[in-house]
């Protein structure tokens, strides 16, 4: 990976305004999750509609970076590292835009799930899961900065504790629900959002490799752990 | 991986004092396109000359080191450079067409190297080689026409054509498209991607993006080292020496 700088310094200030970009994204990303994840532990109502607001702030972000890399590839034709990187801003803000949506979706269930019965332990089950993510999301967004791709190997590793953390849940919704067919409505929202935020520590990883890809130029090839053994799992009743 | 064509081993070229390649080792695969780059005094065109020995005319230049062709060492004693230039055509910058007619122009390779026995292969070959060049349809009627009266890209096509007419295996370029314009550009692009189907193709080239778009591989060339050779597709995405990263991406250093 090159440090140095253009001779055209038009082109330097063009790629860090990118990255500048998608670092914002992330910033309003991380909130996204925590705040949604304490809407619900939280129950609350206000919070859970900034969350849902805020969400076409990302999408905005989102569509800004790709309208600035499309002008980069067109006047600057970037190579070799340079590409790496415009590449890599394209699919992390696309990452980026999808973790929002889940946030915003986590934020209208909490909505819904205010007129249900509570699930014990639930909320903060989530809290945890999510949490878990937003700090991987953290991380993989520093590691991208420094261009350390040692840091997003092991964030990348750490997606099969967020798996663990959404088996478990499923188990234990599963449990609540056999016990008392009154809580599978609210369970059937926990599970879509635990599924969700699942879904998140998946898009992070999928920005690990982008920080592994820009800085080494591969995708890591070797399949990354796997936590999650809920679609081969029975469990009796 | 195609055969090689051509194999450099250990070449040291010096201009009197000046070391100009410092022990370039490099294996230029058959009907491939091969592009050299590098900033201006790498040592690249110099490096290509002594592919069909150009360097030779000049007084001081010094060559060490051994250049096979399909495996024969062309500055063997016995071998005769006309007959080697014939075998490794070149394309310079500037179209330098001859003064003479596009039909002689052509011609005149085949004629002073006895390729054809009477007017009528003599015709063919001509025609062949416009057709080669991707020129014939624009010049057939006009054949007696002043090779110097064409457009800048249909020169530097003539030219190529005069390159091609004598059956060469290796077609040197050395930046056949600096003086032309993006249109005249692009069908000499179009043609090397053709020509590559019947020879080994190396060129020099100060554009990136033509050393991208036309090459199979690429030599990056520093100093009068070669510092990294590999496919086209590897340099350009992931550069493994930070010389070349920094010169293909623009950087100061």
């Amino acid at each position: 990976m090159s440090t140095g700088q253009h001779i055209a310094s038009a082109f330097d200030r063009d790629l860090e305004a990118l990255q500048a970009t998608v670092m914002k994204m992330g910033g309003l990303v991380e909130a996204a999750i925590q705040d949604a994840a304490r809407s619900l532990e939280s129950r609350d109502e206000d919070l859970a509609q900034r969350v849902r607001d805020n969400d076409r702030q990302i999408d905005t972000l989102e569509e800004q970076v790709n309208e600035e890399a499309a002008r980069v590839v067109a006047l600057r034709a970037p190579i070799a590292s340079d590409m790496r990187l415009v590449l890599s801003v394209i699919k992390i803000s696309a990452n980026l835009e999808r973790i929002g949506d889940y946030a915003k979706n986590l934020a209208k269930r909490t909505g819904v799930l205010l007129q249900l019965p509570t699930i014990e332990g639930a909320p903060q089950s989530i809290r945890r899961m999510a949490r878990e993510v937003e700090v991987m999301l953290h991380d993989v967004l520093d590691a991208y900065i420094h261009r350390d791709a040692q840091m997003a190997r092991q964030v990348r590793a750490r997606d099969e504790d967020v798996d663990q953390m959404y088996t478990a849940i499923f188990r234990e919704f599963l449990t609540f629900m056999m016990e008392d067919p009154r809580n599978i409505t609210a369970c059937m929202h926990l599970h879509f959002i635990a599924k969700n935020i699942e879904r998140m520590g998946d898009h992070v990883t999928s920005i690990a490799d982008q920080v592994i890809y820009t800085v080494e130029g591969a995708i890591p090839e070797d399949d990354r752990p796997k936590g999650d053994m809920t679609s081969v799992q029975h469990i009796e009743g | 991986m195609k055969d090689t064509k051509i194999s450099a081993r250990g070449v040291n070229v010096y201009y009197g004092a000046n070391h100009a390649i410092k022990d370039v080792s490099v294996e230029i695969a058959d009907k491939t396109v091969t592009s050299f780059i590098g900033p201006s005094g790498c040592g690249k065109s110099t490096f290509l000359r002594c592919l069909n020995r150009m360097n030779d005319t000049i007084d001081i230049a010094r060559i060490e080191g051994d250049i096979l062709i399909d495996e024969e060492d062309i500055y063997h004693p016995d071998v005769d450079p006309v007959q080697l230039r014939a075998k490794v055509g070149m394309v310079f910058q500037k179209p330098n067409p001859f003064p003479k007619s596009i039909y002689d122009n052509v011609a005149y390779g085949p004629k002073i190297h006895g390729l054809a026995r009477n007017k009528g292969e003599l015709d063919e070959i001509v025609e062949k080689s416009l057709k080669r060049a991707a020129i014939w349809e624009e010049v057939k009627d006009r054949l007696q026409a002043p090779g110097t009266g064409l457009s800048g890209g249909q020169q530097q096509r003539l030219c190529i054509a005069r390159a091609v007419a004598t059956s060469p295996e290796v077609l040197l370029m050395d930046e056949p498209c600096s003086a032309l314009d993006p249109i005249a550009t692009s069908q000499i692009e179009e043609l090397i991607d053709e020509l590559r189907g019947r020879f080994s193709v190396v060129i020099v080239t100060h554009s990136m993006q033509q050393a991208a778009r036309v090459s199979q591989k690429t030599a990056f060339f520093h100093l009068g080292d070669l510092v990294e050779y590999g496919d086209t597709d590897d340099i350009f995405t992931n550069p493994q020496d930070p010389r070349t990263e920094k010169y293909i991406t623009g950087r100061i250093g």
